[in-house]
């Protein structure tokens, strides 16, 4: 799993990225209300926003990690958004890309990496 | 700034953030949750950044009435007014509450972020006066306990609090010191505010965390309270009112007592109404899913007519809801557009509140 400086991770197996956003966004989000997913087959790039999370307060952008085309959005989302808070970096998944430049995911920061950048 | 509560909330895990210049929780254990407690059961809020002044003398109740669109004089003792404020021009100054302890002994209670600015406007209308003003902006605080449990719990500590009618207020006594309890309140769940000095307030804030137990007390922060209010289509300034709207544009209208011979504003909102050419505020539902926000353009049949001036997520209603701002005279029912980033999403106007009241 790695992380991004906008606090998304991303894990990837045989080229398809799974991304979400980590515990400490949802923390700083607070209850997510409504999730804005991307349709599926939109090409995408590194650092483009991708999704539009919903919460009470205002709405937070989500940006691709890595640069690809978005293969599965998670459904379970329009019904059950709260799952973004209990559940950020698992059932809270919030699509699937299939990756073009693989190198990218190389240069993303490793979970101690992230854990001392939100600790600073 | 920091109310005298400021090490509580963060004891209790507070999500602290910059409140028009206030360190203020905005939630504890997230706003969803405290806005469910506060329809539900009770909840109790720090709105200590709140300005309370005192306005004394044989000049005090033709003073309010003045500056106040509603009415003021003749009202009953022990009971409490809420009001618009204009300025010359007819514009909003302020929302506030007007408490009457007497026929020459008032207390008002104004938003945080316009404190100084009313007290200015106070001052400068009493001058030649038979009126004493005092602000306790800083020595003061004030509590808000808000839900259907909320009355049974303050009655444990002033049992005299269980006879409180709605905009009604007793002064009591805690420990040597005055405490004022009024059935006010800003989240259409019943309950009470209070007003004492501050070391008063925070032993209140203890004790009733204390005592609330048994009726699932949680603290409750600023961001629960504006889902509240604004489910009730209540007014916030700086949002449904300000000084670039009058009065009879706005959701708090009602206020406006056209029966008084006078009150500063009234002659140039005469002359508003008289041209016909006002905005108007309703209340709206996002018909899909969604979240309209404050600022959001609307759209009525393809045509641009205003704005949203508050907007969120109701708990409630499981859907999103606004009050819009618009130079058009609509209907309940009526279709409209709000463009939510590159969409124009469908929205339905309703009629206000948007939820039902409490017991009143």
């Amino acid at each position: 799993m790695k992380f991004t400086e906008s606090h998304e991770w991303i894990r990837v197996e045989k080229n398809i990225g799974t991304v979400g956003v980590t515990n400490y966004a949802q923390k700083e989000l607070g209850d997510i209300v409504y999730v804005e997913l991307p349709k599926v087959g939109s090409v995408v790039k590194k650092g483009q926003e991708a999704v539009v999370l919903e919460s009470t307060k205002a709405a937070a952008d989500v940006y691709a990690p890595v640069s690809g085309t978005i293969i599965e959005v998670n459904h379970l989302l329009g019904t059950a958004s709260e799952m973004v808070n209990n559940s950020p970096e698992k059932d809270g998944w919030l699509f699937k890309l299939s990756l073009s430049n693989p190198e990218e995911f190389d240069s993303l920061m490793d979970k101690e990496a992230y854990q001392s950048q939100i600790n600073k | 700034m920091r109310t005298q509560l400021y090490e509580h909330h963060r004891a209790l895990g507070a999500k602290l953030i910059d409140f028009g210049g206030w360190e203020m929780p905005l939630q504890y254990k997230g706003i969803l949750q405290e806005h469910q407690v506060v329809r539900q059961h009770v909840g109790i809020f720090d709105v200590s950044h709140m300005g309370r002044i005192c306005v004394e003398g044989l000049g005090a109740e033709a003073l309010l009435d003045y500056l106040s669109t509603n009415q003021i004089a003749g009202k009953k003792d022990g009971t409490a007014t809420y009001t618009v404020w204009c300025t010359e021009a007819g514009m909003c100054l302020d929302d506030l509450i007007v408490y009457r302890q007497s026929e020459t002994k008032f207390f008002i209670v104004v938003n945080a972020s316009n404190r100084q600015k009313d007290l200015n406007h106070l001052l400068h209308y009493s001058v030649g006066k038979d009126v004493i003003i005092t602000e306790r902006f800083v020595e003061d605080g004030i509590l808000a306990l808000q839900g259907p449990n909320a009355i049974s719990l303050i009655s444990k500590i002033f049992p005299k609090a269980s006879a409180l009618k709605r905009m009604e207020f007793i002064s009591e006594n805690y420990r040597g010191k005055e405490v004022v309890i009024a059935n006010t309140g800003y989240t259409g769940a019943g309950g009470v505010e209070i007003y004492a000095e501050n070391q008063t307030i925070v032993s209140l804030w203890e004790i009733l965390l204390e005592k609330g137990q048994e009726f699932h007390i949680q603290p409750v922060g600023l961001g629960a309270r504006d889902t509240l209010r604004l489910e009730m289509g209540y007014a916030l300034y700086g949002h449904e009112l300000s000084e670039t709207m009058a009065p009879t544009e706005t959701v708090s209208a009602w206020t406006i007592k056209w029966n008084k011979s006078d009150f500063l504003g009234k002659r140039a909102l005469e002359t508003l109404e008289k041209l016909k050419k006002k905005r108007n505020q309703y209340g709206i539902v996002l018909i899909e899913k969604g979240v309209i926000r404050e600022g959001y353009p609307v759209f009525y049949n393809g045509r641009p007519v205003g704005q949203v001036t508050s907007g969120t997520y109701s708990p409630m209603l499981q859907q999103s809801i606004a009050i819009i701002s618009v130079e058009k005279k609509l209907n309940v029912g009526d279709s409209l557009d709000i463009q939510i980033r590159q969409n124009l999403c469908p929205a339905k106007v309703v009629s206000l509140p948007f939820i039902g009241t409490v017991g009143h």
